[in-house]
């Protein structure tokens, strides 16, 4: 007989007590890690070079043994023979169906090989976001991104069309044609970066529709952290009258982490991943809630390009509170919060991006783009904040410019040099923006 | 709620599934129309072991 769970895509594994669900990973990692030894001539290499084999893994505490690779590592591995992958794949290259690579954001794209089981893989995973999410297959979700070789929405496409949804490719159009086609075909749904939600939000007003007359009821956006910062979140629903749910993930990871209809925080999927939260200074692993550290995460169920204790560089910390939803997976507070190699010292303060963007975005009197410079004269750093005041708010400049630096300096403990930019001056972006500019590494 | 379910007659079931693909893709004997299709089965398969099968291993 058919039951409702209508909350859960899996409702054995999202709801599992935490002790199967440990044994669970232990049992997946320890598979994952024979797959790699076995088969992939780099991880093999890297293991024996710890001392670390098959049948060393026989708790949970035992997988710290376990190396650690990150993404220089990864750049290193490609860049040697055989083309174009390295000796890092565990399948044979006649297995490999897809291929992606990474944005670049932080240095040389990686690229990314997956075989058809992977992709398979990729589109369950987004299975489990978008139903936490809602999604169902009543909905029609448009995906305004440009289908190329970069991951970004592709899995949400194939994930979509695995739980019935009705998939609207909105690839080469450009943002008026997408707003257009959205309000002709009432899609329900879409999904793009926060930075790109609220800039198609900007356009649809601009060429006269309302975006919160189109009919959309949920936003999913992912590859900036805007939908985890609460101020950028509630600009994105009063903009389009939408809920909005984040995801995480990444290229060489998967999509890992997503919120559910609650809106609390991001439950990590931890039957397919292994989320570890280390101490940046000591590699001390963080299991307390509130604590920051940076994420060190393993995809249990990639076979074609491994994944095995990535060290992400994505600082992120638990959260001290569970969700109404029931899910037993661990749920991270704030989404990612920043880089370890993001979050920088300016002035001899420790300085977060997304604290200054939570700032800007909580000024209902300033557009939705904002720029941060940092440079350094002699040995003094300076930081200057690029924003744009919104028509008509040009007389109360001084007060809002006033209030704006009491509450920066109250928020990261710094002093700005703040410009005032005319209105739709500011560069906006398709994906992920590129709002903090560090020109001290120049 | 992993007890509200048949979790064992679900694996078994998947595991059957398992077994036919397989032995398709034998039997055609390279027809590359049966067996890449079986590949893309399998693959599907796989899913349904990772969301059941997996944890009707582990022990309680």
């Amino acid at each position: 007989m058919a039951r409702e769970n209508s909350a859960y895509w899996n409702p054995i594994l999202e709801t599992l007590p935490r002790e199967r669900l440990q044994a669970l990973q232990l049992k997946k990692f320890a598979r994952i890690f024979e797959w790699a030894y076995t088969n992939s001539p780099f991880y093999r290499q890297l293991y024996k070079s710890a001392g670390i084999e098959p049948g060393d893994l026989k708790t949970l505490d035992d997988i710290r043994k376990v190396p650690k690779i990150d993404k220089g590592m990864l750049r290193d591995v490609q860049s040697r023979a055989p083309f174009p992958y390295g000796d890092i794949l565990a399948v044979p290259l006649s297995q490999v169906t897809e291929f992606r690579q990474t944005s670049g954001t932080t240095g040389t794209p990686v690229y990314q090989a997956d075989t058809w089981q992977d992709w398979e893989w990729w589109a369950e995973c987004w299975a489990y976001i978008l139903y936490a999410q809602g999604y169902r297959d009543t909905d029609r979700l448009f995906l305004p991104f440009g289908y190329n070789i970069f991951v970004a929405f592709w899995a949400c496409h194939y994930g979509a069309e695995k739980l019935g949804c009705e998939v609207v490719p909105g690839g080469v159009l450009d943002t008026e044609a997408r707003i257009m086609k959205m309000k002709e075909l009432h899609c329900t749904a879409f999904g793009a970066t926060p930075t790109y939600v609220l800039g198609m939000a900007d356009t649809a007003r601009k060429i006269g529709i309302d975006p919160r007359g189109i009919g959309i009821q949920r936003i999913t956006c992912a590859g900036e952290p805007g939908a985890s910062i609460p101020t950028t979140k509630q600009r994105i629903e009063d903009a389009w009258g939408a809920k909005v749910y984040d995801h995480i993930g990444a290229t060489e990871i998967g999509a890992w982490s997503y919120s559910c209809t609650h809106q609390r925080g991001l439950h990590v999927n931890e039957a397919f991943f292994l989320v570890e939260i280390e101490d940046t200074e000591t590699g001390e692993i963080i299991e307390e809630p509130g604590r920051n550290g940076k994420m060190v995460i393993t995809a249990f169920d990639r076979i074609g390009k491994p994944c095995i204790r990535f060290d992400s560089k994505d600082v992120i910390r638990w959260a001290d509170y569970s969700c109404e939803c029931g899910r037993t997976f661990r749920i991270i507070d704030g989404g990612v919060v920043g880089r370890a190699d993001d979050i920088t010292k300016v002035k001899g303060v420790l300085l977060a991006p997304t604290a200054i963007e939570e700032v800007v975005r909580s000024f209902d009197e300033l557009s939705d783009e904002y720029e941060v410079i940092v440079t350094k004269k002699g040995d003094i750093d300076d930081i200057a904040l690029k924003i744009e005041l919104k028509p008509g708010m040009e007389d109360l400049k001084e007060s809002i410019l006033a209030r704006l630096k009491d509450e920066l300096r109250v928020k990261t403990n710094l002093g700005y040099k703040i410009e005032v930019h005319p209105a739709g001056s500011l560069p906006r972006y398709e994906v992920k923006a590129k709002r903090f500019k560090d020109m001290r590494k120049h | 709620m992993e007890r509200d379910y048949d979790l064992k007659g679900m694996d078994a079931r998947i595991r059957e599934l398992r077994k036919t693909a397989e032995e398709v893709r034998e039997l055609a004997q390279g027809i590359e129309a049966v067996t890449r299709n079986a590949d893309r089965l399998l693959a599907s398969v796989k899913m349904m072991e990772l969301n059941l099968c997996d944890l009707a291993e582990v022990a309680l």
